[in-house]
């Protein structure tokens, strides 16, 4: 059995970290010393290998919550694990579409101050900022 | 008119009601053109049209359900864009 400082350690987190995940459902102690301290177990370092994991591909903690449901659920197969990651990707191929944009707007905006000496109530960029709107995403 | 379904393979929720669905879309449409696209095979099509979530329906390239509708909801949508087409 491990106490929160020695599986925050072990996981490489912080015991805020882990008492947010307890918070969120994520992770629950396997007991509680007799000074009510909580204490965990293997299957928890597993846990939170999980997590950290599945935030590295994006998931939030709500969606990490969803997925260990699915995992739990006798009626669910990998079908609908599936779904939820290809449901992931849509939402990070969006948000690259959209970032893409901005970085082209920087560019047009970078390009447009020629000389970096002038005074900044000449600032080509933030004259820019002030007048124009920046291009709406394209659907 | 053209409907187009994005569905992940596999998935239990993209299956569930999808021949009710077509078979009112059917009915309700003389010309109909319907797709079920696998959204691995044109991931960017699905994302130039702002799918999220999955299932998901387009018609006529414009999504309009974000999740599977029921039948009548569905058949609803379909009669009030050929009432606009007219």
């Amino acid at each position: 059995m491990f106490t929160i400082g020695k599986l925050a350690a072990q996981a490489g987190i912080s015991t805020d970290a882990l008492r947010y995940y307890e918070r969120e459902g994520l992770i629950v102690p396997s007991g509680k010393t007799d000074s009510g301290y909580r204490l965990y177990n293997k299957d928890s370092i597993r846990r939170v290998q999980f997590i950290k994991h599945a935030q590295h591909c994006g998931f939030t903690l709500a969606e990490i919550v969803e997925l260990l449901v699915l995992q739990r659920r006798d009626a669910a197969c990998c079908g609908d694990v599936r779904s939820l990651a290809l449901e992931k990707k849509l939402q990070l191929e969006s948000k690259i579409r959209t970032m893409k944009l901005m970085s082209k707007a920087l560019d047009a905006l970078i390009e447009s101050c020629a000389n970096e000496f002038s005074p900044v109530d000449q600032c080509p960029i933030l004259c820019a900022l002030e007048q124009a709107a920046l291009p709406e995403r394209a659907h | 008119m053209k409907v187009e379904i994005f569905y992940s393979a596999g998935c239990t929720r993209c299956a569930a009601g999808l021949e009710n669905l077509k078979a009112a879309a059917q009915q309700a449409v003389k010309q109909l053109e319907w797709r079920e696209i696998n959204v691995l095979e044109e991931i960017d099509y699905a994302v130039d049209l702002g799918v999220l979530t999955l299932p998901a329906i387009a018609v006529d390239g414009v999504l309009v359900f974000a999740s599977l509708p029921n039948v009548r909801q569905f058949r609803d949508c379909l009669v009030r864009r050929i009432a606009k087409e007219g």
